[in-house]
């Protein structure tokens, strides 16, 4: 449960493959319907990964359109009606490679800015008004926001999108002990904080 | 481990209980929609890109201390395997069968600290069984320094060396005489049949007796030696220590080699064969090596004498040499 709304259910392997198959054959309306089916979940792992919602939807189109520039790739490597079919999870593949855009930005943003992004409450205007006018909802970021690029990503994984440590550990590339390892530190990074705002308030 | 970080690490451990005050805060990150005609934007870029376009999918996203910890981890997984493996192999000897030397702990640390090794372990029996050495001091290799080039210091020579040889022939038969008394002590206290009188005299005498045939031998090869110097002095050639010791074979070898040697024949023979048991394979096999060459030149020496005494075989052949009336050997080990 998340709280933007309802999670879309997870699509079928052989529906994924069949998707990828049509978009290798260079149908939009595959893509149009891949965005439909992916393209929640991925707005909301990038914007709270980021914090900015224009940011979240470039990195969103970005991941769109790799998955349309690699679609006969991904279409040749699992072709429709094998087992390899079957082992294709799309939702898994775009949470991936926004996950890792998402990063790319924080790291390049922390370069160009000079300053630790993450640690401090963004001053600049929200880019989303009802979000600004919520103080709670800021503040609730800015506890998110404040952990370390990775931690972030193993929270906003495994808690808002409800994905098994499994999957969440395939989306970031790691095993899944090391994810775990990870998602301890996260855990208790988030409740330090949570502490920490509780007793300055 | 505080009790504190105990109960924040076992909290990590827990996942975040939907209701809880932690996941209400959470649930108030609110999420806006993408914007309207997002699908209809992308699929549109989408056609829009030229065919050749291909993104790289972002690489794999690792932190450096990540890294660093596995090549560590690696690193410090081999050096244990191998510190592992040394151990066992120098544990079982198999890197002194394949004749590297491996440095005893004595060693190194005398290295360290800059003193000199204390002696080897095969020393230790020494203590117990070590008679007192009767003259140390004449037992000493004669030192001849320059050449010698006239009879009279020839001379010189031969009769400083006569004379720690007999101080040896008596320190040797002084040490004779104490094992026959300590072995007839040693029956006696574990109440076995001791020789009686006449017996020990007559064992006594048989050993003299061949204690003398094998000193005579000796003396006559020493004296044709000495005469062949003092032939070669006497033509005017200049004689070096080499020439005049290197007959006396003793001397010929190297301090470590004599030092082993000596320790060895103060032993009783089972110590000694213990002793040799435990030297390193490769000192072993050159004292066993120095043993058989020294046997071979004596049998070849004088062939007339037969085989050579017990005594003179190597100390690992040999079994406690008693005499049929269970008296100490016949003459001490060399």
């Amino acid at each position: 449960m998340t709280a933007s709304g309802e999670i879309s259910p997870p699509a079928p392997a052989a529906d994924d493959a069949a998707l990828v198959a049509r978009m290798a054959a260079r149908d939009p309306a595959a893509l149009r319907e891949a965005i439909a089916r992916h393209a929640g979940a991925l707005g909301r792992i990038a914007f709270r990964m980021t914090g900015d919602a224009h940011e979240a939807e470039d990195i969103v189109q970005e991941a769109c359109l790799r998955l349309w520039d690699h679609a006969p790739r991904l279409a040749a490597r699992h072709p429709a009606g094998t087992s390899a079919a079957a082992a294709l999870r799309l939702s898994g593949w775009l949470a991936r490679v926004v996950t890792n855009l998402a990063i790319d930005r924080l790291r390049l943003a922390r370069r160009i800015s000079g300053e630790d992004v993450p640690d401090h409450a963004d001053d600049a205007p929200l880019a989303d008004a009802r979000i600004e006018a919520d103080q709670c909802g800021a503040s609730t970021r800015a506890l998110v926001l404040a952990l370390p690029d990775r931690q972030r990503a193993a929270i906003v994984l495994t808690y808002y999108e409800e994905l098994p440590n499994a999957e969440a550990a395939a989306a970031m590339e790691m095993n899944i002990k090391a994810f775990e390892s990870l998602l301890h530190r996260a855990r208790a990074g988030l409740r330090q904080a949570f502490a920490g705002q509780g007793d300055a308030q | 481990m505080s009790v504190n970080e105990q109960d924040m690490d076992e909290q990590a451990r827990t996942p975040i209980v939907p209701g809880s005050p932690l996941a209400c805060a959470l649930d108030d990150f609110a999420v806006p929609e993408l914007s309207a005609g997002f699908a209809e934007k992308v699929a549109a870029a989408a056609q829009a890109r030229p065919p050749a376009t291909l993104a790289p999918l972002p690489k794999l996203r690792r932190s450096g201390g990540g890294r660093g910890w596995r090549l560590g981890r690696r690193i410090a997984i081999g050096v244990t395997c191998f510190g592992a493996l040394a151990t066992a192999a120098a544990a079982t000897g198999l890197i002194e069968r394949f004749d590297l030397p491996v440095p005893s702990p004595e060693k190194v640390w005398a290295s360290i600290i800059g003193k000199p090794a204390t002696p080897a372990p095969v020393a230790a029996p020494v203590a117990v069984q070590t008679p007192a050495d009767p003259a140390p001091a004449g037992l000493a290799p004669v030192r001849i320094e320059g050449p010698i080039d006239t009879p009279e210091e020839l001379g010189e020579a031969f009769r400083r060396i006569e004379e720690v040889r007999q101080g040896r022939i008596a320190a040797r038969r002084q040490r004779i005489d104490q094992r026959i008394e300590s072995e007839i002590e040693r029956r006696r206290a574990a109440g076995q049949r001791v020789p009686t009188p006449e017996e020990e005299a007559r064992l006594r005498q048989r050993i003299e007796e061949a204690r003398v045939r094998r000193e005579g031998a000796r003396s006559d090869r020493i004296e044709a030696r000495r005469e062949e110097l003092l032939e070669r002095v006497e033509q005017g050639e200049a004689l070096t220590r080499k020439d005049i010791m290197r007959p006396l074979r003793e001397d010929a070898r190297t301090p470590e080699q004599r030092e082993v040697i000596e320790r060895l024949r103060r032993m009783s023979p089972d110590n000694r064969r213990e002793a040799l048991r435990q030297l390193p394979p490769g000192q072993r096999r050159e004292l066993m090596e120095a043993w058989r060459q020294r046997r071979e030149e004596r049998m070849r020496a004088a062939p007339d004498e037969g085989k050579p005494p017990a005594t003179e075989r190597p100390a690992q052949d040999m079994t406690p040499p008693l005499s049929a009336s269970g008296t100490p050997p016949a003459a001490s080990p060399r």
